[in-house]
C-alpha cells in the first residue's frame, strides 16, 4: 500500500509535483500515467525518500520510506536501470545490495536466474545493453521479496520477448497480493498490464480510476437518422452533447446512453438507421483527459489532430 | 491478510549492531569489486616506495652540503605528491563514482540512513588505507635503510622518534583518503573533486611562505604541515608539538566528514 497525500515538490520556480493525493492498493497492477514531464519520476523519488517533499507526505505500508529498517524487504524499486556502477559485475552489484539489507547470497543467485542474467552474472554491468540493465534492475527490486514494488518506465529498452516477460511478471506479482506501481507515458502499454490507473499532468492528479471506467467515460453513441436535425434538438434539450461526425452525417452523442436515445426517438416518431454505443480506445481516453496538461507539445501535424479536452480534465490541470 | 503481508509482519527488526554490520559488509563488497580501488593503491605503492627509494639513493650519495633537516621526514617527502593524491582520489571516488553513475540512488534506496552509508564507507576506506599505508611506510623505510646501508647516517627503527614517524606516515595516508571521501561526498562530481583535492591540500601551504614568524604560525595549522611534523623524527620547534599536530591532522578530514554528513542528509539524491 502506497499512500500519497497533498504531496508537493518545488525545484526553484518549477513545481514538479503539486498537491498530489492518491493511494495504490495491493493485489493490483496500478499504472502511473502522464505525459513527459508530468512529475511521475519525481513522485516516485519522493515516495522512496530520495527527494524531500516541499510539503505533504508519502507513506509506504504506513511509514515514511526513510524510517523503514531494511527497506528492500518492504519496497522494491527500479527507477533508472542505467544507475549502476559500470565497473562492477552484476553479481557483485546485487550482492552488495542484498548484504545491506541482510539478504543472503542464495537469493542473489535465484534472482539472477529469474531475470535470465545468470550467464552474464560475472560480467561488468557497464557492458550490458539497456535491456540487460533493466533485468538487473528488476532483479535488484525483487531481492527482498517485497510486498510493494515500483517501476519507472520498465519496458524501455526491452525487446518484445522481454516486454512480454515483464507484463506477465507484474501480473503474477499482483496476483500474489503485492502492490505493483508502474509508471509509463504509453497508455497502450498500460492497457495491457494495469487494471487501475493514476493519471497525472503537470504534477497534479487528473484521474484515479480503473481501465474499465476510463474507457467507458470516454465513449459516445453513434446515431444515424434521416431526421438528424430534429433528433439533435431533442437530445440537446435533454442535456446531451451532440456533435456531427465530419463528412459522415452521423451524430456523436455523449451524456445519454443508447437505450435512452432509442426511446426518446421512438416517442417522437423519429426513425433511426444506426444506434451504436462506442467505447473509446484507452489511448483516446487518455489523450482526451491529458490534452490540456502536456508540457512539451509538438505542433499538430495536420488539421483535426488537436483534440478537445473533456470537461473532466478541467479540474485536473490548467 | 495476504501471505506477503503476514511474512513482512513476522520479520523482526534487527539490532543496530546487526544493521551496522550489514551496511559495512555491503560497502566492503562495493569497495573490493571495482578496479579503481586496486589502481589507486597500486599507484600509491609504486610512487610511494619509488619516491622514498630515490630520496634514499640521493642521500646515500650526497657529498658535503647541509645535512637533511630530518632523516626520517626526508624519506616521506616524495609522498606529498603521488601517494597522497592517489589515496585521496581513492577516497573521492567512493562517493563520486556513485553519484556519476546514479548508483547513489540505488544505495540510498537500500540504506535510507545516509550517514550510515558515509560511516561505512569511512570505515572500509579508512581501515584498508591504514593497513596499506602502514605496510607501505614500513616498506619504504626499510627500503631506504637498505639503500643507505653503507651510509654512516643511516637510521634504524630504534632511533629516537623513528618508529613514531614511520607509523604516522601510514596513518596520514589513511587520513587523506578519509578526507578525500568527505570531499567527494560534498562535491559529488569526480572531475570537480579530483581538481579540488590538490587545491585543498597544497594551496594552504602557500601561507608557509609568508614572512616569518607568520608563515609558520598560520601554516602549522594546515593538514600537510601537521602531517609533516608527525612524520619527522625530530619535530621542528616552529610547528605545533606532535599531539597538537595530530589533532590538526585529524580535524581537517573530520570537518570534511561532518559537512558531508549534513549535506548528504539535506540534499536530494
Amino acid at each position: 500500500m502506497i499512500e500519497v497525500s497533498q504531496l508537493s515538490k518545488r525545484f526553484g520556480a518549477v513545481t514538479a509535483v503539486d498537491g498530489l493525493s492518491f493511494a495504490v492498493r495491493p493485489g493490483h497492477v496500478t499504472g502511473f500515467l502522464g505525459p513527459n514531464g508530468a512529475g511521475k519520476t519525481t513522485t516516485m523519488r519522493l515516495i522512496l525518500g530520495l527527494d524531500v517533499p516541499t510539503s505533504g507526505t508519502a507513506l509506504v505500508g504506513g511509514r515514511r520510506y526513510r524510517q523503514i529498517v531494511r527497506p528492500l524487504r518492504e519496497v522494491g524499486a527500479l527507477l533508472d536501470a542505467t544507475a549502476v556502477h559500470a565497473g562492477r559485475t552484476a553479481r557483485d552489484h546485487l550482492l552488495s545490495l542484498a548484504r545491506s539489507n541482510g539478504i543472503g547470497p542464495r537469493r542473489v543467485t535465484e534472482m539472477l536466474r529469474l531475470t535470465g542474467l545468470d550467464a552474464v552474472a560475472g560480467k561488468r554491468a557497464g557492458g550490458f545493453s539497456l535491456g540487460m540493465k533493466q533485468r538487473l534492475g528488476i532483479a535488484a527490486a525483487l531481492l527482498g521479496d517485497p510486498p510493494v514494488l515500483m517501476f519507472d518506465e520498465p519496458v524501455n529498452g526491452l525487446d518484445p520477448e522481454g516486454v512480454h516477460w515483464i507484463r506477465d511478471l507484474f501480473k503474477a506479482l499482483a496476483a500474489e497480493g503485492r502492490t505493483v506501481f508502474v509508471s509509463s507515458h504509453l497508455m497502450s502499454e498500460m492497457a495491457l498490464t494495469a487494471d487501475r490507473l493514476v493519471i497525472i499532468g503537470r504534477g497534479r492528479l487528473i484521474a484515479d480510476t480503473t481501465v474499465a471506467r476510463l474507457t467507458e467515460a470516454g465513449g459516445d453513441v453513434l446515431v444515424r437518422s434521416p431526421q438528424a436535425a430534429g433528433l439533435r434538438g431533442l437530445l440537446t434539450g435533454r442535456g446531451a452533447t451532440v456533435m456531427e461526425v465530419p463528412n459522415d452525417g452521423g451524430l456523436s452523442v455523449r451524456g445519454m446512453d443508447a437505450p435512452g436515445i432509442g426511446e426518446l426517438a421512438a416517442r417522437h416518431g423519429i426513425a433511426l438507421h444506426e444506434l451504436t454505443p462506442r467505447r473509446s480506445s484507452l489511448e483516446e481516453a487518455y489523450l482526451n483527459i491529458t490534452g490540456d496538461s502536456v508540457q512539451y507539445r509538438a505542433e499538430p501535424a495536420g488539421t483535426g489532430a488537436r483534440r478537445d479536452s473533456s470537461a473532466k480534465a478541467g479540474e485536473g490541470a490548467r | 491478510m495476504s501471505a506477503v503481508q503476514a511474512r513482512a509482519a513476522r520479520a523482526a527488526i534487527p539490532s543496530l549492531a546487526v544493521r551496522a554490520r550489514d551496511v559495512l559488509a555491503s560497502e566492503w563488497i562495493k569497495f573490493r569489486s571495482v578496479r579503481s580501488t586496486y589502481w589507486t593503491l597500486l599507484i600509491a605503492a609504486v610512487t610511494g616506495a619509488g619516491g622514498s627509494g630515490v630520496v634514499a639513493f640521493s642521500m646515500a650519495h650526497a657529498r658535503g652540503g647541509a645535512p637533511p633537516f630530518d632523516p626520517v621526514a626526508m624519506i616521506f617527502v616524495g609522498w606529498l605528491e603521488y601517494p597522497v593524491l592517489a589515496v585521496g582520489i581513492l577516497g573521492v571516488l567512493a562517493f563520486t563514482s556513485e553519484y556519476g553513475s546514479g548508483q547513489i540512488r540505488t544505495t540510498f534506496t537500500a540504506v535510507p540512513r545516509r550517514p550510515a552509508v558515509l560511516a561505512a564507507k569511512v570505515a572500509v576506506a579508512g581501515a584498508v588505507t591504514l593497513a596499506f599505508g602502514e605496510f607501505l611506510s614500513f616498506a619504504a623505510f626499510l627500503l631506504s635503510q637498505a639503500i643507505r646501508s653503507g651510509d654512516r647516517q643511516a637510521l634504524s627503527l630504534s632511533a629516537p622518534g623513528a618508529l613514531r614517524a614511520v607509523l604516522a606516515a601510514g596513518f596520514c595516508l589513511s587520513l587523506i583518503a578519509v578526507g578525500g571521501l568527505g570531499l567527494g561526498a560534498i562535491i559529488r562530481h569526480t572531475a570537480g573533486a579530483v581538481v579540488a583535492l590538490p587545491a585543498v591540500l597544497y594551496l594552504p601551504l602557500v601561507v608557509l611562505s609568508l614572512p616569518q614568524p607568520w608563515g609558520e604560525r598560520i601554516g602549522r595549522f594546515t593538514l600537510l604541515a601537521a602531517a609533516g611534523q608527525l612524520v619527522s623524527a625530530h619535530p621542528r620547534p616552529g610547528l605545533l608539538p606532535e599531539p597538537l599536530s595530530l589533532l590538526v591532522a585529524v580535524a581537517w578530514p573530520l570537518a570534511a566528514l561532518l559537512a558531508a554528513a549534513v549535506l548528504l542528509t539535506r540534499r536530494d539524491a
